[in-house]
């Protein structure tokens, strides 16, 4: 792969010494260096032949105006551009809009939730995991929370990502601040690439089944996807971290759904708490509920020997993976005297 | 196999053409250039062989074939595609699809040694359902109301068929995405450069470009040794849309969904509005690529996003004090 890199900068060094270029390239910064430092010592070498008296005034006649005049046009150019810190990761995360809101998301996580996290110190490492945890309420509150507590109490340098449904990553005026804030579509490719870059996962292998559950069926799991998270672990190498979250699921009591309006604002379904429609956009806000986050024993996978019976095993896996959940969740219920405390 | 003693280029029109038969000829001892085009190009002469032919008559392909063979031709750039879409659809039809079908019957008949087509990566479609980085291998979803992309993805399905039929001749295909830089036009530019760029209500998608140098850069390398397949020639890195216009000092203007496609239709099918059916979408959803193969293979490229948007944004400042 170097071989092909190689040639080109040979190209772009001929091409510019015949002048065809309109640009200046960067590649040519080495040999026009190179150029200027022979020229330097020439110019040293002729400075020490200089009688004494002539020597202190002969530094004044070499300023490139041309080149002077050429740097302020490019600056004028470029002002308040360049200097400016405007960058995301490939993902869209943006580390400023991060550092901003940081203060809210732990006045959330402190005061507004007070969530309690349970085995922090059962987090593999080194290394990415992928988290799997059970999926409640409208708004990814419960993955940005999770996200935003395994990067203040975990051992990883990188804040994990969390997976967001379809049809919530491209939901116009969320969809924006969701990709700022580490959200990234729920897929296997998105998964694969920030695992095999080292950046851990925070996957909700429910879906929309999840975030649609009703009040009356919260803390039930739902049927755990066709095996994605599974596949993903073993694929990549990676750790499996169950986690059950309690507490979100109230957050966005859900009485019911209503499908008709939603059809026609090409929603999957809309959802009635009792404070949304009624309160309008106010009613989104989710209830101060008492959250406890418990985080379970990591699971290695090995990948499996003979492929006969590979689909069997993915699916036993799922199917275990989400009775550890469903068991972490119970715990997590039990210990807590009731919804708001 | 060391350089191809002769390289057929047609569109010698358009900025890529233009570019990269300058670039072809600027090396001593480089290959002979033979344009294939309507219209004899005047910056070019005495410099490069010419042939007219019409791309659109009906045999073209046979006539193609002849000179191919005539004039020894080794590698074949297929650039002849539209910059920005037009309100002629047959004809763009026509020239892109039917074009390229010539193109590649005749190169069949010749028995090329390399066939390098310009593609883009708008191919893969603006949709909902995107991974955050489209691989080469993705499927061209393309877009149902702009016509260009569906012509193109007709051009990339006569590929993907050709080529296994005829494994002498290597095949590289290179998507672009948007392209920045100083002197590069095309429709995309043009709606970047409004003081006041209308953007979709509630979206601030994510966006890659590629700097013009870099391109070319690459349709060089490809034109000169072999490097078969198919390539996302894209920048480092993205930026959304919103941190774009703020670093530019760009108005924007946000409309709702409904209201800015039916804006944005009125004038392109009053045959006067520059962005087309469709072209929002590109606006509103994922279709970034991963040029992880591309830059394996060519070399890393010069400029990162941002600095190609800088570039532009730079250029057009520095025109309007002149």
């Amino acid at each position: 792969m170097n071989e092909a890199g190689e040639p080109r900068g040979d190209e772009m060094v001929s091409d510019t010494a015949l002048g065809t270029e309109c640009d200046l390239a960067h590649g040519e910064d080495e040999s026009l260096d190179a150029l200027r430092l022979a020229l330097e010592d020439l110019r040293s070498e002729i400075r020490a032949q200089l009688p004494e008296s002539r020597r202190a005034s002969s530094g004044a006649n070499d300023v490139d105006w041309l080149g002077l005049f050429e740097e302020l046009r490019q600056r004028l150019a470029t002002l308040g551009m360049k200097e400016r810190f405007a960058a995301v990761d490939e993902f869209g995360m943006d580390v400023q809009a991060l550092a901003r809101s940081r203060s809210i998301l732990d006045f959330l996580l402190d005061r507004y939730w007070r969530v309690e996290v349970v085995g922090v110190s059962q987090l593999p490492r080194p290394g990415p995991c992928l988290m799997v945890a059970n999926r409640s309420g409208l708004l990814p509150y419960d993955g940005l929370m999770l996200s935003h507590i395994v990067e203040r109490f975990g051992p990883y340098a990188e804040r994990p990502r969390f997976m967001v449904a379809d049809w919530f990553i491209t939901l116009p005026f969320a969809q924006p601040y969701l990709a700022r804030l580490g959200g990234v579509r729920a897929c296997r490719e998105n998964a694969d690439r920030l695992l095999r870059k080292g950046v851990s996962v925070v996957a909700f292998p429910e879906g929309v089944k999840g975030a649609a559950k009703t009040f009356r069926e919260r803390y039930q799991l739902k049927r755990f996807g066709r095996g994605g998270v599974v596949r993903a672990a073993i694929e990549n190498g990676v750790p499996l971290v169950p986690v059950g979250i309690v507490g979100a699921e109230e957050a966005h009591p859900v009485l019911f759904k209503s499908h008709l309006p939603a059809r026609m604002l090409g929603l999957p379904f809309i959802p009635v708490t009792p404070t949304f429609p009624l309160l309008g956009p106010l009613g989104l806000l989710p209830l101060p509920t008492k959250w406890i986050v418990s985080i379970g024993e990591p699971i290695c996978l090995e990948p499996p020997g003979d492929d006969a019976h590979e689909e069997l095993l993915i699916s036993r896996l799922t199917e275990d993976l989400r009775l550890r959940i469903q068991s972490l969740v119970d715990e997590g219920l039990d210990r807590r005297p009731s919804v708001w405390s | 196999m060391g350089e191809p003693a002769c390289i057929a280029v047609t569109g010698l029109d358009t900025f890529l053409g233009q570019r990269l038969v300058e670039r072809l000829l600027a090396r001593p001892g480089g290959p002979r250039v033979l344009g294939i085009d309507l219209q004899r190009p005047l910056r070019f002469a005495g410099r490069i062989d010419f042939q007219r032919v019409d791309l659109t008559n009906p045999t073209a392909d046979g006539q193609l074939a002849r000179i191919l063979l005539d004039q020894g031709v080794e590698v074949f750039v297929h650039l002849a595609f539209r910059r920005s879409p037009t309100p002629d659809l047959e004809y763009d039809h026509e020239l892109e699809t039917i074009g390229s079908l010539h193109v590649l019957n005749a190169c069949a008949a010749a028995k090329l040694r390399r066939l390098v087509v310009s593609s883009s990566t708008m191919l893969y479609g603006a949709r909902p359902d995107n991974p955050n980085f489209l691989c080469e291998t993705h499927r061209l979803a393309g877009h149902p109301d702009a016509h260009c992309v569906q012509n193109r993805i007709e051009v990339e399905n006569l590929l993907a068929r050709w080529t296994p039929r005829h494994p002498d001749t290597e095949v590289t295909v290179l998507r672009r995405c948007w392209v920045m830089g100083p002197t590069y036009t095309d429709h995309v530019v043009r709606y970047f450069e409004r003081p006041v760029v209308p953007t979709m209500m509630g979206y601030d998608p994510l966006l890659q470009f590629v700097h013009e140098e870099d391109m070319l850069d690459v349709f060089e390398q490809a034109a000169r040794a072999s490097h078969p397949g198919v390539f996302n020639v894209v920048g480092r890195g993205v930026l959304p849309l919103s941190m774009l216009l703020a670093l530019a000092g760009k108005r924007r203007l946000p409309l709702p969904a409904p209201l800015l496609y039916r804006l944005s239709n009125y004038p392109s099918q009053g045959q006067t509005g520059d962005p087309p059916a469709g072209f929002y979408d590109y606006l509103r959803y994922l279709w970034v690529a991963d040029g992880e193969q591309t830059w394996a293979e060519f070399g890393e490229p010069i400029y990162s996003t941002k600095e190609a948007w800088i570039s532009l944004v730079a250029a057009r400042r520095l025109e309007r004090y002149r």
